[in-house]
């Protein structure tokens, strides 16, 4: 609340009691910004390669992912999540191809798509080796072929694995002072999972998927273990009466999200962000609709899948360490 | 349970950024430099792959000396981030992040060390904050670049722990240029976020260059208070005084708008029916100093105005057509606008 007073203070500071200057300030032409228009230019011919080894997926004329070239004869890696229901790609040069699914890696969030109707040959990316160390500082590109565009940023923070958030039903709970009592709900988030499955405030749970619940943390530890959209089943205590409530859990995203004001400023991000065995964090300004494709070197090999958008300064990349073993094993089929 | 930064960048930013950004006219004045002698990062734009290599392993070299100087600033609301430019623990961040003055905060360096810290002062007026280590101790630090030294188009790197201090992913780089330096304020396309807030711009010299301080909605201009801001006003943020905006309703008041040049503040509106107006100031007078003090940056004049009490006395010097003009001026009483 102060912080917010602070700002409006601010605001009214700036105008009435200083001013601005009557003067337009020198501000650094576009021309000359990181990710401006020309800044491309720089990587030569080597800007057309890349482009030419990304392709757009479309579903019903939308674009919802992005994917790179894996094979000359039309196979192309993706982001499994967000390429669902793909059905159709568009190359650099704006021409558009059916697709197909082949493989579907659901831990790594991997798709393998296959253009169906294909002309005889494609660029595949060259993957930078499996013992590649990518640090802090080193410039990672994007390319977005739809957006005829190539994006450039830094790998921003030390790459880890990236844990699982657990489904959310959306509500707080609070231990009662005899365990018999079971677990109350002393706030239910509106629109959430637990509020859809018509839990409410004052309900008592006594039993999840027909395990008597004593400790919150005893039903935190069991949704850890779940994911978004798998189904428990409450036995819940209802001004004395017994009832059974079934909830379909939901993203944390979606529920906790929306109250958090660094969301709020970062625009769409991801719906799966979470559960990846190792990511490079980059800080590339990109949509949500560029994850699947790649993230390159300047000298154009490909480090990995761009693989989550999670805030307006953090995507997460799949690196070549963790795709190429699926990759290889899809690709026996292939020769 | 780490802190929810969620607290640090004020909401009302989007606001905020549209103000200032309308100032940010697009005007093509950034320099033709193709000197082949020159540094990758001193040309126009990076000509080669072989530039950006070389501006990469700058800032690799850079970042790795200044990195361990970068610390999460935590209290029970909220958390941001700071910088040390002292080996006795003086911390640079914003004045949101601290609130007020003689505060315990909590340090978190990036190993995960805690140190408890009192925020010392800042101003509001630009968002400079200062917090001291109470604990003695030999602390790694950042230096912090000369006054004037930064300029637009300049590369810089920004680091902080947005949305919180995170062990494993450690603080957090972002590369960009400055694309607007005007005031108390840098602009930069260097993207941030909530939890940043205090956290250091570094010149490409590792040098720090600012603090950062407010996010606008597009991601690609933030805004970070200039190292100018505290340069100018180093003591008077050391000695645990902050300059708010009730300050600035109670204390004394002058009633001119004025700009920053090279040697002194230029005024560049006169309020009728204030002090100022009273005393024969006209626009375009150049403020040279206030009671003897050199006037540096209007913030600096702001801070000297209204620290004294309506109806005291202060000495200006200032040039008008090439003429040094001394004028004793009683300080009025600020009146509120409608």
């Amino acid at each position: 609340m102060k912080l917010v007073f602070l700002l409006l203070s601010f605001l009214i500071g700036r105008v009435s009691l200083v001013g601005e200057s009557l003067k337009p300030a020198d501000a650094l032409a576009p021309e000359y910004r990181l990710n401006g228009p020309s800044f491309g230019e720089v990587l030569g011919t080597a800007k057309e390669h890349l482009l030419q080894s990304v392709v757009g997926l479309f579903r019903n004329e939308k674009l919802i992912a992005h994917g790179v070239v894996v094979h000359p004869q039309g196979l192309l890696l993706s982001k499994a999540s967000s390429s669902v229901g793909a059905g159709m790609i568009q190359s650099s040069q704006g021409q558009t191809f059916p697709i197909r699914i082949r493989k579907r890696d659901e831990i790594k969030d991997l798709a393998l798509w296959q253009i169906t109707s294909s002309p005889p040959l494609w660029r595949a990316v060259t993957w930078k080796g499996e013992h590649n160390q990518t640090q802090s500082g080193s410039w990672v590109i994007s390319a977005s072929p739809s957006l005829e565009e190539l994006k450039f940023g830094v790998v921003s923070a030390t790459s880890r694995p990236i844990g699982r958030e657990g489904g959310v039903m959306g509500v707080l709970l609070e231990e009662s002072n005899s365990s018999d009592l079971g677990i109350e709900v002393v706030e239910v988030l509106p629109q959430a999972a637990g509020d859809r499955a018509g839990l409410r405030v004052m309900d008592r749970i006594l039993r999840m998927d027909g395990r008597p619940v004593k400790t919150v943390e005893y039903i935190n530890r069991m949704l850890q273990n779940k994911d978004p959209g798998d189904l428990v089943t409450l036995l819940v205590n209802r001004k004395d009466k017994e009832i059974l409530l079934r909830v379909t859990l939901g993203h944390r995203a979606v529920a906790f999200d929306l109250f958090n004001r660094n969301l709020l400023m970062s625009g769409p991000v991801s719906k799966r962000k979470d559960n990846f065995p190792l990511i490079i964090q980059q800080d590339l300004p990109l949509q949500k609709e560029i994850m699947g494709g790649g993230l390159f070197d300047i000298h154009g090999h490909c480090l990995g899948i761009n693989i989550a958008r999670v805030d307006r300064v953090t995507n997460y990349t799949l690196p070549t360490k963790v795709i190429l073993p699926t990759l290889n094993m899809w690709l026996k089929d292939w020769p | 349970m780490r802190a929810n930064n969620s607290g640090c960048f004020p909401s009302k930013t989007g606001r905020v950024a549209c103000l200032l950004t309308s100032l940010a006219i697009f005007s093509p004045s950034y320099g033709q430099k193709q000197n082949n002698s020159v540094s990758a990062w001193e040309k126009d734009l990076p000509e080669s792959i072989g530039d950006l290599q070389a501006i990469q392993n700058q800032i690799q070299s850079k970042l790795q000396m200044v990195r361990n100087t970068v610390v999460s600033v935590e209290a029970e609301d909220g958390a941001g981030s700071g910088v040390l430019v002292s080996a006795d623990g003086l911390i640079l961040t914003a004045a949101h992040v601290i609130g007020e003055s003689g505060r315990k905060m909590d340090v978190v360096f990036p190993n995960g060390y805690v140190a408890e810290a009192l925020s010392l002062g800042g101003s509001e007026l630009s968002d400079a904050g200062m917090l001291k280590i109470i604990e003695p101790g030999q602390w790694d630090y950042a230096p912090i670049a000369l006054a004037n030294k930064s300029g637009v188009g300049d590369w810089c790197f920004s680091l902080g722990h947005p949305s919180g201090y995170n062990e494993k992913r450690g603080s957090v780089l972002r590369v960009g240029r400055v694309i607007h330096k005007k005031e108390e304020t840098i602009q930069t396309d260097c993207r941030l976020l909530g939890g940043d807030s205090g956290g250091p711009l570094f010149s490409i010299d590792g040098e720090v260059i600012g603090i950062h301080s407010r996010i606008s909605q597009s991601p690609e201009d933030n805004f970070h208070t200039s190292i100018e801001s505290f340069l100018s006003n180093w003591e008077f943020f050391l000695n645990e005084e902050l300059h708010t905006y009730v300050a600035m309703q109670k204390g004394g008041f002058l009633g001119v708008l004025c700009e920053e040049f090279q040697d002194g503040l230029q005024v560049v509106e006169v309020v009728p029916e204030t002090p100022a107006e009273d005393a024969g100031i006209r626009r375009g007078d150049l403020f040279r100093k206030l009671d003897g003090i050199p006037l540096d940056t209007r913030e600096k004049l702001s801070i000297l105005v209204s620290s004294k009490p309506p109806g005291s006395f202060v000495v200006i010097d200032y040039l008008r057509d090439g003429k040094e003009i001394s004028v004793r001026i009683k300080l009025g009483e600020r009146f509120v606008k409608e």
